[in-house]
C-alpha cells in the first residue's frame, strides 16, 4: 500500500500570477470549492435558460479521458463541464483559447478557478507543451474538455479537426468521449455578446481509444479524422 | 478601540516606534546606497524588495494587534490558513481535499473558541479534531496512503490551528498588545540576528545537511540577543507578578529564543526532506508566508504556556462571549 507520495505540487514555484497561466496549475482545496459553487451555478442556469438535456451519460469512462465536442459558442465547454459528475468533475479542466481567456490577471483568474481552465495559446503552441500536457492527463489522470476544431464554428456548421487531438492522445490508452451539442450555435452565435435562451442538447457517445495510433504527424491526423467521424456519427 | 488605548503600555509605543524607525532607516541606508552607486543593482533591487515587503507586512502584522482582539484573531485565523494552503501545496496534502478540508475546519474551530473566550473547548479541540483527521477519511474506503495523509493533517493542525491560535488566545487579556507585539518582533528579530552574527563571527556549521547557510555562532547570538531582550523588555510587561523576577524572565527569554530557531530549523528539514528551496512565493524577496512567519509557529504555544503559568491570561475578562452559558 502506501500510495501516498510527498511530492509538491506541480506549480509551487511559480508567482501568483504566473501560477494562474500555467499548464502545471494544481488544484486545491479553495479551487475545488470554488468550481463546485460554479457547477452548481452553472446547471442551474443551463437547466433554466437552456433546458440542457443530457444523453448517453453512462459513456463516460472513468478518469483519465479527452471530452470532445462540436464548438459552435462559448456554451459548450460550460455545457460539457456540467454534464461531468464526482472524480471526474473535479479532475476536469477546460483547454481554452489563451488570447480569449487569460487575456488579463483578473480574466486568468476567472478562467482558472471556474471551469479550472488552462490556456491554449493559439498559432504558439509549443511542442513542449503538448508533451506536457499529455504527461499530466496520464500522470494526473485528468480530464480535458477540448474542441478539436480549434474555434468557435461563424455559421454552426462543424469544422475539420486539428490534429492537435491526436498529439494529446495518439499511443497512449486515454479514451477520447465524443460529444454533440445541439442549439448552442442559435443560444449563442460568436457575434452576440450575450447568450439568449435556448434548448442545448447534448449527446456523449462511445469512447474510442488510440494507444495503436503512432504519435506522428500521420498517426495525429488520423486520430483528429476518426475523432470527428465519430462526433459527426451522433448527429 | 481609542487611539490612547491601543497605545496605553510605553512597551507598545517603544516597539511600534522603534519598527517605524528601523524601516526609515533601512529605507535612508539602501537610498543612500542608491545615490552613491554603492552594491550592485541586483544587490540594491534585492535590498528594495524585503524593504518593500516588510513596509507591507508590519502593517499587517502590527495593526491587528493594536486594533483589537477580533482583529488578531481574525489575523491569526487568516495566517493559519495561509500557512496550511503552503504547507499541504509543498508536500502534496492538497491532494487529498477531505483532509486538507478537515484541517481548515479544525483552524476554524479552535480560533472560533479563542474569540468566545472558552477555554476548555479551546483545549479540548486538540484531542478531538486529532480524532476527527484520523477517522474523517476512513468512510472514503481507500487504506492506502492513510498513515501518511494523517500525520500530515495532524501535523498541520497542531502548527497552524492549535499552536498559532494561542497568539489568538491571548488577545483575551486586556493587556496583550506588548505580550503579542513582543513575541512577533521576537521571532522576526531572531532570523537577523543569527544571519548577523553568523555573517560577522562565522565558525562551524549549525546542521549543515538541515541548513547549510546557519552557523553555531549565528544560533548563539541569536539566542543571547532574544533571551536578552525578551527579559529585558518582559520587565516592564510583568512588573510586580510572580513571573517579574529576574530569573524567570530570563527562563522566558530563553524558551522564547529556542522556540524561535526550533521552528525555524523544522520548517528547514521539512523544506530539505521535499528538496524545495522556498515554502511559497507570495512574498518578494522572503518566499512564502511560512518562511516569514516559521519562528512564530513554537514560539506561541510556549510563550503563552509559561505566561499562563505565572500570570494567566484574561482571567478577569468575560467568558463564552458568544455561546453563553
Amino acid at each position: 500500500m502506501m500510495e501516498f507520495h510527498l511530492r509538491t505540487a506541480r506549480d509551487h514555484a511559480l508567482a501568483p500570477a504566473a501560477r494562474l497561466q500555467s499548464l502545471s496549475r494544481e488544484r486545491g482545496l479553495g479551487s475545488l470549492v470554488i468550481g463546485a459553487a460554479w457547477r452548481a451555478l452553472l446547471r442551474a442556469y443551463l437547466a433554466a435558460f437552456h433546458r440542457l438535456t443530457v444523453q448517453g451519460r453512462e459513456n463516460l469512462p472513468a478518469p483519465p479521458f479527452v471530452l470532445i465536442a462540436n464548438h459552435a459558442s462559448h456554451l459548450d465547454a460550460l455545457s460539457l463541464s456540467a454534464a461531468l459528475r464526482g472524480d471526474a468533475a473535479r479532475r476536469a479542466h477546460a483547454l481554452a483559447a489563451g488570447d480569449t481567456f487569460f487575456r488579463s490577471p483578473l480574466a486568468s483568474a476567472f478562467a482558472a478557478y471556474t471551469v479550472n481552465a488552462l490556456p491554449i495559446w493559439r498559432r504558439r503552441t509549443r511542442a513542449g507543451e503538448i508533451v506536457a500536457l499529455r504527461e499530466r492527463l496520464l500522470e494526473d489522470r485528468l480530464v480535458y474538455i477540448l474542441f478539436p476544431e480549434g474555434t468557435r464554428s461563424r455559421n454552426g456548421v462543424m469544422a475539420t479537426f486539428q490534429p492537435g487531438i491526436g498529439a494529446l492522445v495518439a499511443g497512449t490508452p486515454v479514451p477520447v468521449v465524443p460529444c454533440r451539442l445541439d442549439g448552442a450555435f442559435a443560444a449563442w452565435p460568436t457575434h452576440r455578446r450575450l447568450p439568449r435562451p435556448g434548448r442545448l442538447r447534448l449527446t456523449i457517445g462511445p469512447s474510442l481509444t488510440f494507444d495503436a495510433a503512432p504519435s506522428s504527424r500521420e498517426g495525429w491526423e488520423e486520430v483528429a479524422r476518426r475523432c470527428e467521424a465519430a462526433v459527426r456519427s451522433l448527429a | 478601540m481609542t487611539l490612547a488605548a491601543a497605545f496605553d503600555h510605553p512597551v507598545t509605543v517603544g516597539i511600534v516606534g522603534a519598527t517605524a524607525a528601523a524601516l526609515a532607516a533601512a529605507g535612508a541606508t539602501i537610498g543612500a546606497m542608491t545615490l552613491a552607486g554603492r552594491g550592485s543593482p541586483e544587490l540594491r533591487r534585492e535590498l528594495w524588495l524585503r524593504l518593500g515587503s516588510w513596509c507591507v507586512l508590519l502593517p499587517l502584522m502590527m495593526g491587528p494587534v493594536l486594533l483589537g482582539r477580533e482583529w488578531v484573531i481574525g489575523a491569526v485565523t487568516l495566517l493559519g490558513l495561509a500557512c496550511l494552503r503552503e504547507f499541504d501545496r509543498a508536500t502534496g496534502l492538497f491532494r487529498e481535499p477531505l483532509t486538507a478540508a478537515l484541517v481548515v475546519l479544525g483552524i476554524l474551530a479552535v480560533n472560533f473558541a479563542a474569540l468566545d473566550h472558552w477555554y476548555g473547548f479551546f483545549v479540548a479541540l486538540w484531542p478531538l479534531t486529532v480524532g476527527v483527521i484520523g477517522v474523517g477519511t476512513i468512510p472514503l474506503d481507500r487504506p492506502a496512503g492513510y498513515v501518511q495523509r494523517t500525520a500530515l493533517g495532524l501535523l498541520a493542525y497542531m502548527l497552524f490551528g492549535a499552536g498559532l491560535a494561542h497568539l489568538s488566545f491571548m488577545a483575551n487579556d486586556p493587556g496583550y498588545r506588548p505580550i503579542l507585539l513582543l513575541l512577533l518582533m521576537t521571532a522576526a528579530l531572531s532570523d537577523v540576528a543569527a544571519f548577523t552574527f553568523g555573517k560577522v563571527i562565522g565558525g562551524p556549521k549549525l546542521l549543515p545537511a538541515t541548513s547549510p547557510n546557519k552557523s553555531v555562532s549565528g544560533a548563539l547570538g541569536a539566542l543571547a540577543v532574544t533571551t536578552l531582550l525578551v527579559a529585558g523588555i518582559s520587565r516592564s510587561i510583568f512588573a510586580g507578578t510572580a513571573l517579574g523576577q529576574p530569573h524567570w524572565l530570563l527562563a522566558l527569554g530563553l524558551v522564547i529564543g529556542v522556540a524561535a530557531q526550533a521552528g525555524d530549523l523544522m520548517l528547514s528539514s521539512m523544506k530539505r526532506d521535499i528538496g524545495i528551496k522556498d515554502m511559497g512565493t507570495i512574498i518578494p524577496g522572503h518566499g512564502g508566508v511560512l518562511d516569514r512567519f516559521n519562528s512564530l509557529l513554537l514560539v506561541a504555544p510556549a510563550a503563552f504556556h509559561i505566561i499562563a503559568y505565572f500570570v494567566g491570561f484574561g482571567l478577569g475578562a468575560p467568558t463564552r462571549l458568544i455561546t453563553g452559558g
